[in-house]
């Protein structure tokens, strides 16, 4: 699903934020980008999105390349993604509902198969009797769901989260990790991007560790499989 | 597909014009103001042609004939010149004639031409023009042709007066362009600030779209309706005040009625013209808007690393 190859992202004057990353992430794997601050995990996630382009190197999303994919393209190949953020990216003056309809109406389903489809999820995650309020009204986790509900919407086949409890309570982040395997489970590609080693330790998966923007490991944790889960 | 995001976008639209409405009426109020005054050179330039035309079918030349010219060749010169196509009548003054009517404008003095032979005034041609052919080039035209004529000895018209009604009309025409001009660019770039006004409360928006993959065309298509919107609400502004304003003088001008009698008659701008103010006014808003967004954009994504 993911191939990287020799990317490098250097921001001017002169900070190298990412250093010569090879990896490649198979379809319907769960991997942690893991690493401290700094360490270069959302730069290799912007490369991901195409919201920034490396500096070297050839980046392979589902086989296209998308190092110099034209503006054009770069909306397409977003739709395929769903992107989930620490500060959620809702829009406050939107109802839960429209936040979420919003990602499959510009892509051109109509508002009334968007508004079905945005309850629906809504209503997966627990947010059916929330779906008229506004983000702000809401706690951190809920609005991290509803957050969640627009990346889902569309149907990606690839979900990329950049510290997505990074603003959440201990109890509220499980049960958004939890959410996120559940996609997983549904077949989609997830990788999220976390400094928070307690959380990758809790789940056995995938872990892509970064440190002064070069891979510095890149090994299978067991815990996931030893805890039964 | 097409349809549900024509639906996306007219319903963001009609959100923002909404959220943002004092800036919307602020900038309509601007694009009014500067297309009022456009179309006021319009009206001022439309009357001033109409005067002149209805001067200029009044306008005739008097061609002198030379003496003693034979009947025969004065039929064979009054039908050339009634063929020709700028005439449209031709009236022939014998010298009796032109004592006659020389005599009576003299009235009391007339006394004055006692003594005087009979024939010591010309016979003489009084040509009137069609009324499209009555500008000072065809006149002048018409007058070099008539002098060609062996029986024609002096042309006489009213030139200055044709050509400095035309350079009126003329500085009309360059005034409304020059002041259009300045006042379109001001428009121009106040149009513009309102759309990146507009971006920069709705960022958030922006971001968050492109993130979900809308096309850069959807992202920018609510603020370029937004503008082109503004200019036709500004037009139709400009031309309910012209309006009202050509409605008032006219019923001025009608109450001083012998004076001013041919301005009695002003008229307002016909369907063609109306439309180009709308037109000037749709195109405006819609540049303004394109060429803001574009600026602004760019200058956004390369600051936030995307292209």
């Amino acid at each position: 699903m993911i191939q990287l190859f020799h990317v490098s992202k250097t921001y001017l004057p002169n900070y190298r934020a990412l250093t010569d990353i090879n990896l490649e992430v198979k379809r319907g794997e769960f991997v942690f980008l893991g690493g401290p601050s700094g360490a270069g995990k959302s730069t290799l996630l912007k490369l991901l999105f195409r919201q920034e382009e490396p500096s070297e190197g050839q980046i392979l999303i589902d086989g296209k390349n998308v190092t110099r994919l034209p503006n054009r393209q770069v909306a397409q190949l977003r739709r395929k993604i769903g992107l989930i953020f620490q500060e959620f990216k809702l829009l406050p003056d939107l109802t839960v509902l429209d936040n979420v309809a919003l990602a499959a109406e510009v892509i051109g389903i109509s508002k009334k198969v968007s508004r079905a489809k945005a309850y629906q999820l809504l209503r997966e995650l627990g947010l059916q009797e929330r779906y008229d309020s506004k983000p702000l009204s809401l706690s951190g986790g809920e609005q991290q769901r509803v957050a969640i509900a627009r990346a889902l919407v569309n149907e990606p086949m690839l979900v990329l989260a950049d510290e997505p409890t990074g603003n959440l309570d201990a109890e509220v982040a499980e049960e958004t990790m939890r959410l996120l395997f559940k996609i997983r489970d549904k077949g989609a590609t997830i990788v999220v991007a976390t400094h928070d080693l307690n959380l990758i330790n809790r789940y056995g998966t995938r872990v892509i560790l970064l440190q002064r923007g070069a891979l510095a490991d890149d090994l299978m944790l067991a815990s996931w499989q030893e805890n039964g889960k | 597909m097409r349809i549900a995001l024509a639906g996306f976008v007219l319903r963001r639209v009609r959100h923002n014009l909404w959220q943002q409405f004092w800036t919307h009426v602020l900038t309509c109020g601007t694009v009014a103001m500067t297309l009022f005054v456009f179309g006021a050179f319009m009206l001022v330039e439309i009357n001033l042609t109409h005067l002149l035309r209805d001067w200029g079918q009044q306008i005739q030349l008097t061609a002198y004939l030379a003496k003693n010219l034979e009947p025969a060749a004065l039929q064979a010169l009054l039908k050339r010149v009634q063929t020709l196509p700028e005439v449209e009548h031709v009236r022939h003054i014998s010298q009796e004639q032109a004592w006659r009517d020389f005599q009576s404008a003299l009235g009391a003095q007339s006394g004055l031409l006692e003594g005087l032979p009979r024939d010591v005034l010309p016979a003489s041609l009084e040509i009137s023009l069609k009324p499209a052919r009555s500008d000072g080039t065809v006149v002048e035209q018409l007058a070099q042709r008539l002098k060609q004529e062996k029986a024609i000895t002096i042309v006489d018209y009213p030139q200055e007066w044709v050509e400095r009604l035309e350079l009126i009309v003329l500085a009309v025409e360059w005034a409304k362009w020059i002041f259009g001009g300045v006042l379109f660019l001001a428009t121009f770039f106040i149009v513009g600030s309102t759309v990146k006004l507009a971006m920069l409360a709705r960022q958030a928006e922006v971001e968050i779209m492109q993130l979900v993959g809308a096309s850069e065309e959807l992202i920018q298509a609510p603020f370029v309706l937004e503008g082109m919107i503004q200019g036709v609400v500004g037009g139709t502004i400009a031309l309910t005040l012209l309006w009202v304003g050509y409605l008032s003088l006219k019923n001025e001008t009608m109450s001083l009625a012998g004076f001013l009698a041919p301005l009695g008659q002003i008229q307002f701008l016909d369907l063609q013209n109306i439309v180009l103010l709308l037109v000037i006014g749709w195109l405006l808003g819609a540049m303004a808007s394109v060429v803001s967004l574009r600026r602004f954009l760019k200058t956004w994504n390369s600051s936030r690393g995307e292209r």
